[in-house]
């Protein structure tokens, strides 16, 4: 790049100082963000030999054996099943999340709903509620009902989880649909329910694609509560990652290729939302 | 069907799933949660659970983990809060400067807020071993001896607020970011001219102008790093000596572990209390953004 560039106005904008200041302090942070995706993808695919090597090896063959005892071999039935899991319970969580959110944000946009106010500020409130605190009460409840360790607690709680954003950003979204086109699909003789289903809810797929991508990444991410709710059958890819923790003295390469496994489908998921992404983390307060 | 009979059928169908969910899954454990808690309730014990009054409340006030954990968490949440704050504000002000290709930059800069925060803990806990870790390689060239990141209790904790630090400050620069993009370009022109210097134009236009999204980011990132427990699970397990021991690592322990659901269910309340007092000012300031 030349020393010049062309600025908002289109006059030759020279560098000063502040300018280069500025890319360095850039630069600087986008190196410590993305160093230990590097650490983490370039161990996943090292021999054995060079993970342990002091100083680290920068120059090294690669292997892709990793991945293959990770899937198949690490922790007796490798990661696959897990990983199965994991895509079941964020997909259907996510669906439950996004279709039960959506409808429960247009019934109190649209409709004189009791206490309605008083509905959205709790239904809010319930993104703050710390997990941890919930671990000991739900373990019980799913205990009782003889559903630990299935993948229907886990969509549930998880659905649970999710309400509240969902709510809060899809609110916002069918606040900016003109009411004048809702009232001439009634005079067309829509019933109520068609007008959520035919005309409300494609005017914010926005919003559903947003608030489908946190929603999803909540639950694909979270640990704690499926720690504790699930053993083997119904266990996510967190679940089995965590098992070995404490124990790990030796099995970096396979360790490493599971993390690339739990963090890579996310990464494809940023690339997609970046546009709605501070509206939908955090609730609307900042568009 | 009568419109307005049709009107409230459809609302009570639209509404209702989604309350229902949020009964059965959030309040009906915290009320389950203060039953338990006031309970001798041990999953150790051949006893059945038996009423306990406030005895396992009592409990907490004299013992002196739950202190130390509170004491971390607190620790810990203010640290990590304060240096993403300041990173972050100061990158959203380097990024918000029109230069080609900083762009490009910004959106490298989101991918650690969507990594499994397990992973996280793990490719940290990895970079900061003492024998091998990457960090201690750059320590060494430094000319340093290697560093005890994790069995140390000052470093232990350093460590952990800087795999926190590592996540989190991408989200504080995205929030002040869009909050500066979305700032009206004519009040720093009336500002202008007016006469007012570029610093006075910082200190009595853009910062007021920030203040809600300032104030929207601190309370997420406050009650988020309260809950954290996933870097200490992969980092350290509450060591060395209780030095990470934050307070949800306390609760999942005493539950889990030593299996005491009640002690536990009682830290658990504690812990809701505190977190519904903070939220009560978020809340505010989402439902009345001019006031406050």
């Amino acid at each position: 790049m030349s020393a010049a560039t062309l600025s908002d106005t289109g006059a030759v904008h020279r560098f000063r100082f502040g300018d280069y200041a500025r890319y360095l302090g850039a630069a600087v942070f986008v190196g410590f963000c993305l160093f230990p995706f590097y650490m983490i993808v370039s161990t996943s695919v090292k021999p054995e030999s060079d993970i342990f090597s002091f100083p680290p090896s920068w120059v090294f063959d690669i292997t892709f054996e990793n991945y293959h005892s990770a899937l198949f071999v690490f922790g007796g039935s490798g990661v696959l099943p897990f990983l199965i899991n994991s895509i079941i319970i964020t997909a259907a969580s996510t669906v439950l999340a996004v279709g039960l959110g959506s409808m429960a944000a247009y019934g109190l946009t649209r409709f004189k709903v009791v206490a309605g106010d008083h509905l959205f500020f709790f239904i809010l409130s319930t993104r703050f509620a710390p997990p941890v605190a919930f671990i000991v009460p739900l373990y019980l409840m799913m205990q009782r009902f003889g559903l630990l360790d299935t993948h229907f607690a886990l969509v549930a709680i998880y659905t649970s989880m999710n309400l509240s954003l969902v709510v809060w950003v899809i609110r916002g979204f069918f606040e900016a649909i003109p009411i004048e086109i809702e009232e001439a699909a009634q005079i067309d003789g829509y019933s109520r329910w068609q007008i959520f289903t035919k005309v409300a809810l494609p005017l914010v797929k926005p919003g559903l694609i947003t608030t489908s991508i946190l929603s999803a990444i909540l639950a694909w991410n979270e640990f704690l509560i499926a720690t504790v709710i699930t053993q083997s059958s119904s266990a996510t890819l967190p679940v089995y990652l965590s098992s070995f923790s404490g124990s790990m003295g030796l099995e970096w390469g396979p360790y490493m290729a599971v993390g690339v496994m739990g963090v890579l489908p996310i990464m494809i998921f940023t690339l997609v939302l970046q546009r709605h992404l501070v509206r939908g983390l955090t609730f609307g307060a900042v568009r | 069907m009568s419109q307005k009979s049709e009107a409230r059928w459809t609302a009570t169908v639209l509404v209702s799933p989604a309350v229902l969910v949020l009964v059965l899954l959030n309040i009906f454990p915290i009320a389950f949660a203060v039953y338990i808690s006031l309970r001798h309730w041990s999953l150790a014990s051949p006893n059945p659970p038996r009423f306990a009054g406030d005895f396992n409340f009592a409990e907490l006030l004299v013992d002196d983990r739950f202190f130390n954990s509170l004491w971390v968490s607190g620790t810990f949440v203010t640290l990590g809060v304060v240096i993403q704050l300041l990173l972050g504000f100061a990158l959203a002000f380097v990024f918000n400067s029109k230069l080609r290709g900083l762009d490009t930059l910004r959106r490298l800069s989101l991918l650690p807020i969507m990594t499994m925060p397990l992973v996280v803990g793990l490719v940290w806990f990895y970079m900061l071993n003492e024998n091998f870790g990457v960090i201690n390689w750059f320590v060494t060239l430094f000319g340093s001896e290697r560093l005890p990141f994790l069995t140390e209790r000052t470093l232990a904790m350093l460590s952990i607020v800087l795999a926190d630090v590592w996540q989190w400050t991408p989200f504080v620069t995205l929030v002040i970011f869009a909050a500066l993009q979305s700032l009206p370009e004519y009040v720093f022109e009336a500002g202008r001219m007016d006469g007012l210097t570029e610093r006075e134009i910082f200190f009595r236009i853009t910062l007021p102008m920030l203040r809600p999204a300032i104030i929207v980011v601190l309370i997420i990132r406050a009650i988020d790093a309260f809950r954290m427990i996933e870097l200490i699970f992969m980092m350290t397990k509450g060591g060395p000596g209780g030095a990470t021991e934050v307070l949800p690592w306390y609760i999942y322990t005493t539950g889990f572990l030593s299996l005491d659901l009640g002690y536990a269910a009682a830290m658990a309340v504690t812990m809701i209390i505190l977190v519904t007092l903070a939220a009560q000012v978020f809340v505010r300031q989402i439902a009345d953004p001019g006031k406050n």
